[in-house]
């Protein structure tokens, strides 16, 4: 489980903005910086989560991770080699080794097409499989691996025949054709009813166990991320501020923007209604052309200090355990937090009284 | 798999039917391809296609007559044509001069005289020949005596130069004096004269003489070499065919089956072609962006902006004009219509996460273009199709009719310059003209309501529900 | 409670007659809703929830009809007025709606002013004066200031344009307000803030919320009562502390809903889910509508139709499992 298998250094994509006709005159440049230097390091056989906001980066890292998009700036490296700029046959391998799956189960399957065709289609792309039986052999065999079965009921239909769920099982199917190693999943239970989203978080989770498959889940909501994931990033405008086992950085996270993502959080518990939540942030998000120099988050921030602006950006520090966080004042939020925690004794939710 | 597809074109059915306009396109659609399937049966004259020009083969019929149906609308018939072939022959033979006299009876009841009428022999050697026109009223005009070689020989009344004289003669017997002698013998109407009754009034407004004409011939052979092989006797009537003649005596009715197949032809291939051009075009200038795409915009816009009929004009003049050289000019002139949909379509399409999920597993833009993006425009592409074809078939017509048309070919289009050049306009020979016209018009309505009833099914801008 | 009732629904019908059938996407729905209360409405997409929600105001989506049933507002049926009536007496003036997405719905070439003048001038003879200090009495209420007037749309964040719907929804000073899906485009954090905004609003104008969303945690931090739906039915009705307290609430649908949502401060080895699809609602199935999907299903849970009883006072629950007989 320690050796990596996809290694980010300072990974950048900043996307060029239309230009003015004055400033082109000028000379002037305009940048999204979507993705602002991200490094993170991602082991065999691990859940790795990026959350955060829209507009955090986060799909565009994915997105790079793919090869989807061409990298600004950085390295990227797959199983110890260089990836950041390949063509040719080794990006086709690369695409090979690394999937993806989509938010939307009903648009990332073309509507014409049934799962047959869709299941097909990377073998055909790849020419893997001598013939169309073996082919055939080995699209049963995956949708069997993602509980669709029987296959040939399947096989048959076409996506808008299939319940969000179905479709979401197909599509990782789809991924699953090629053998991949890593697989960088993107939303892919926000669009699904909750009745059925822990039934693909733990299809998920089974091929991964039994597969050894290395995923990236790209995610918004901290709570899939806390159940699903082992080790979490969390990204604010194109960097990460803090990262962690999951657990960790959820129970006692050091970074402010953190803080404020976990106060926001709602919670299926009595009790709650006629408090006021506690969301410790203020203003609105800046746009990514303009970032604000020092911290990225002190003018949001309610520990900020003049240095968090006057001096540079701080830089994601250990504090133990592999946990990371990117704050200058880390320290005195940590102090603040012990106190509050002792108080916060959670609620016992009894789950069903038909079980047990 | 098929069971989806079919259910596809069920639903799409389903929904086509609600459209009325439509329903009325595809009726016309399959009239006209029953009609051009059945050509072989229902062309009266068998080779109208490859003689359409040739005088010599529609010299059977009447020049300018009427469809046969204007008899049901009138109380005074047109007499329709009749052939009398091998009519009886009577020989005297006088030495070695045989005289043959066939004389053929023609019961004549119309409202309107025959437009002309002739014989036709067939000779081997010598021969000298009277012809006689004998009225039921017992006056016999002698309307040409001559002498034939060879082969066969047409006695046309209306080609007989002494006619107009004779049937004045006839005329002034009754007329009165002073009217005959204000008429000029040139232009007393003939055939009213030959055919009307002996009374007053004969050159002015001839009533109809109704009786058992007969024509007399005499063929008399000068030597044993001799022979009359056949004879046959043609009254040409005032009406012919379902959609009468024009004025070189070809049948319309032919022109407009003829002209069928080449209207449906144009038209579907030039749309067929341009619109496969256009989409392709269209979806790899969305696809691709940036400055491809500008690119193909400019090169699109110039095209666009190019008028095609001056192109047309001067194409036809400069190479033999041809009805492929046309199509092809339209086809590099038509594409441009699906273009700018095509276009913003592909751009909606690129945003489907399929689109990005087929080049995550590593497609090529060729694999994403043919499998995952054209086909998605398919129906559009129909509808498409559906909607340029009229203008393709117009264009056709327009060139046929400033007279730069394929001369090989039958058109609606050139049947219609045919008849302006001959002033049918001016002469109300309304026959020449409508059908044609129609016939160009409803080509053009079976497709564009085609078109529109797809266009409201597939366009989901413009569906109600 | 003792409060007052502003809105009883009595055996509310609304059915879409499609080509494949008629849906049944409301089915006999009966509830309350008093005075400054919020009555949160969860289900699964295609529960029928939006539905009701329009059927509210007596705005079906067509092919939708409401085919039966009575909405009560002081005792008058909503569904005998004619619709000029309701246009004037009822829809924005007792009863407003947040709809799905309205956000985007601003139309971008016009002012912020501009659009909530039209809205207010359809309803209220007023002069320009009075007109504008109702607006930015409004917008200082949900927490925007007074320069958001001069805005267009999209100088606006989607947090500062829920919070515009949101006054554009209560100006008229309505009693009811329908919020569907009011957090569900938004951030988590800007979620919070509108969550926040809702709870003042109701103590502050005295106003009773429906807050229709397909996330349970949403609603445990919003809602006083919460109404479960499944297929067009309602399946338990009860307080925040009756569905979300230590004793867990009654519905089997429920139970596994709850136990579905993963919590952010605990950690579970197994989340639990339902198995199978939400059933056809042209063709839905005999008895209880979620028996095929029960994990605790009975023998006459697919023959008996179940209607809701009240297992407690204000728990009502629609199911076999939970009554006596």
């Amino acid at each position: 489980m320690t050796e990596p298998i996809l290694v980010a250094e300072n990974l950048t994509k900043w996307f060029p903005v239309k230009r003015t006709l004055t400033q082109i005159t000028r000379g002037e440049r305009t940048w999204v910086r979507a993705v602002d230097g991200v490094s993170f390091s991602i082991n065999k056989g691990e859940i790795f989560g990026l959350v955060g906001e829209s507009g955090c980066g986060k799909t565009t890292t994915g997105k790079l991770i793919m090869k989807l998009l061409d990298i600004t700036d950085g390295r990227l490296h797959m199983h110890g080699d260089d990836v950041t700029h390949i063509q040719g046959a080794r990006l086709a391998k690369h695409r090979r080794e690394v999937q993806m799956i989509f938010q939307d189960p009903y648009s990332s399957m073309n509507p014409r097409f049934t799962v047959r065709d869709v299941l097909m289609e990377p073998l055909e792309i790849h020419k893997v499989g001598q013939n169309l039986q073996e082919r055939e052999v080995w699209v049963r065999e995956i949708l069997n691996e993602v509980k669709l079965s029987p296959p040939d009921e399947f096989l048959v239909r076409h996506p808008h025949m299939l319940s969000g769920g179905q479709r979401q099982r197909a599509a990782t199917a789809r991924t699953l054709m090629l053998n991949p190693s890593v697989i960088v999943a993107d939303e892919p239970v926000s669009m699904i009813d909750l009745s059925t989203r822990a039934e693909i978080l733990s299809m998920m989770r089974q091929l991964q166990r039994e597969l050894g498959l290395t995923y990236v889940y790209i995610t918004h909501d901290l709570s899939t991320a806390r159940y699903f994931v082992d080790r979490l990033a969390v990204m604010y405008l194109g960097k990460i501020v803090e990262m962690g086992p999951a657990g960790v950085v959820i129970d006692r996270c050091l970074h402010p923007y953190t803080q404020a993502l976990i106060g926001a959080v709602c919670e299926p518990k009595s009790g709650r209604v006629n408090q006021i939540k506690d969301v410790p942030i203020k203003g609105e998000i800046p746009a990514a052309t303009n970032i604000p120099p020092g911290c990225r988050f002190h003018p949001r921030c309610l520990f900020s200090v003049p240095e968090c602006w006057e001096e540079v950006e701080p830089t994601l520090v250990d504090v133990g355990g592999g946990h990371m966080v990117a704050c200058r004042r880390h320290e005195d939020i940590e102090k603040r937090g012990a106190a509050a925690r002792t108080s916060d004794a959670s609620l016992g939710v009894r789950r069903s009284s038909f079980e047990a | 798999m098929k069971g989806a597809r079919f259910s596809g074109l069920r639903r799409f059915w389903d929904e086509y039917r609600q459209v009325k306009s439509g329903l009325i396109g595809i009726g016309l659609l399959v009239v006209f391809i029953l009609i051009v399937l059945l050509e072989p049966v229902a062309l009266p004259y068998r080779q109208a296609n490859e003689r359409w020009r040739d005088i010599n083969y529609w010299q059977d019929s009447p020049r300018l007559a009427l469809p046969v149906w204007v008899n049901w609308f009138t109380s005074k018939d047109y007499p329709r044509s009749t052939v009398i072939s091998e009519p009886k022959r009577e020989e005297v033979a006088t030495g070695t001069l045989r005289v043959i006299t066939m004389e053929v009876p023609y019961e004549f009841t119309s409202g309107h005289p025959p437009s002309d009428l002739y014989y036709k022999l067939y000779l081997t050697g010598r021969a000298s020949i009277a012809f006689e026109f004998i009225r039921p009223d017992g006056e016999k005009v002698e309307l040409r005596r001559s002498t034939a070689v060879d082969g066969a020989q047409i006695l046309r009344l209306s080609a007989i130069e002494t006619l107009q004289e004779r049937a004045y003669a006839l005329g002034a017997k009754y007329e009165d004096p002073n009217v005959a002698k204000s008429r000029n013998p040139r232009m007393i109407d003939t055939m009213g004269v030959l055919f009307g009754q002996a009374a007053r009034g004969i050159f002015i407004k001839p009533a109809i003489l109704d009786g058992t004409y007969r024509m007399r011939i005499q063929v008399a052979l000068v030597n044993e070499q001799s022979q009359l092989n056949k004879a046959e006797f043609v009254v040409l009537g005032g009406v012919s065919g379902i959609l009468g003649t024009d004025g070189d005596r070809r049948d319309l009715w032919c022109g407009f089956i003829a002209g069928t197949k080449w209207a449906l032809l144009i038209g579907l291939l030039t749309s067929l072609i341009s619109v496969v051009v256009g989409v392709v075009y269209g979806v790899a200038a969305g696809y691709f962006g940036g400055w491809i795409d500008a690119l193909m915009n400019r090169i699109f816009e110039v095209v666009l902006s190019i008028p095609l009929l001056p192109i047309l004009i001067v194409m036809s003049a400069v190479f033999n004009p041809s009805i492929w050289i046309i199509i092809a000019m339209m086809c590099l002139f038509f594409w441009v219509g699906p273009v700018k949909t095509v276009r913003s379509m592909a751009l909606q399409i690129k945003e489907h996460s399929y689109i990005e999920a087929a080049k995550a597993l590593g497609a090529s833009h060729r694999r994403i273009l043919f499998r995952h993006m054209i086909p998605q425009l398919i129906p559009y592409s129909f509808a498409s199709m559906a909607l340029s074809v009229p203008g393709a078939i117009l264009y056709e017509a327009s060139i046929s009719l400033i007279g730069l048309g394929d001369p090989t070919i039958v058109s609606w289009g050139q049947v219609l310059r045919d008849a302006f050049s001959s002033g049918a306009v001016l002469q109300g020979i309304w026959w020449w003209i409508i059908p044609p016209g129609v016939a160009i018009a409803l080509m053009g309505m079976t497709f564009a309501f085609i078109g529109f009833a797809m266009d409201t099914i597939l366009n989901p801008k413009l569906k109600t529900r | 409670m003792a409060k007052e009732r502003v809105l009883e629904v009595r055996d509310l019908e609304l059915h879409y007659f499609t080509r494949k059938g008629v849906v049944r996407a409301v089915d006999k729905i009966s509830f309350d809703l008093r005075q400054s209360e919020t009555l949160g409405v969860v289900g699964e997409s295609g529960c029928g929830k939006t539905t009701m929600g329009t059927a509210l105001l007596n705005m079906p989506t067509p092919p939708g009809r409401i085919v039966g049933g009575q909405i009560l507002l002081d005792g008058h049926d909503v569904l005998k007025l004619s619709e000029t009536e309701i246009r004037r007496r009822v829809r924005w003036e007792t009863i407003s709606m947040v709809f799905q997405g309205a956000m985007n719905c601003l139309t971008p070439v016009y002012t912020i002013k501009k659009q909530m003048k039209e809205t207010l001038r359809q309803h209220r003879e007023m002069s320009r004066q009075e007109m504008d200090a109702r607006m930015k009495k409004y917008l200082n209420l949900v927490g925007l200031s007074d320069d958001v007037l001069r805005r267009y749309p999209h100088e606006l964040s989607g947090g500062m344009k829920q919070r515009v719907v949101i006054a554009m929804a209560l100006f008229l000073e309505p009693k009811v307000v329908i919020c569907d899906e009011p957090t569900t485009a938004l951030d988590v954090v800007v979620q919070a803030q509108v969550i926040n905004l809702l709870k003042d609003l109701k103590d502050e104008l005295q106003v009773s919320f429906i807050f229709i969303t397909h996330d349970l945690s949403i609603e445990a931090e919003v809602s006083d009562r919460i109404m479960i739906m499944y297929a067009g039915r309602i399946a338990e009705i009860g307080t925040n502390e009756q569905i979300y307290g230590p004793q867990g609430p009654a519905h089997p649908y429920t139970q596994r809903l709850l136990a579905a949502t993963p919590r952010l401060h605990e950690e579970v080895a197994e989340l639990a889910f339902i198995p199978g699809t939400p059933p056809d609602l042209v063709a839905p199935p005999t008895g209880c509508r979620f028996h095929p999907r029960c994990h605790v299903v009975m023998e006459r849970c697919s023959r008996d139709d179940v209607g809701l009883r009240e297992i407690e006072p204000d728990h009502l629950v629609a199911c076999w499992r939970c009554f006596n007989d």
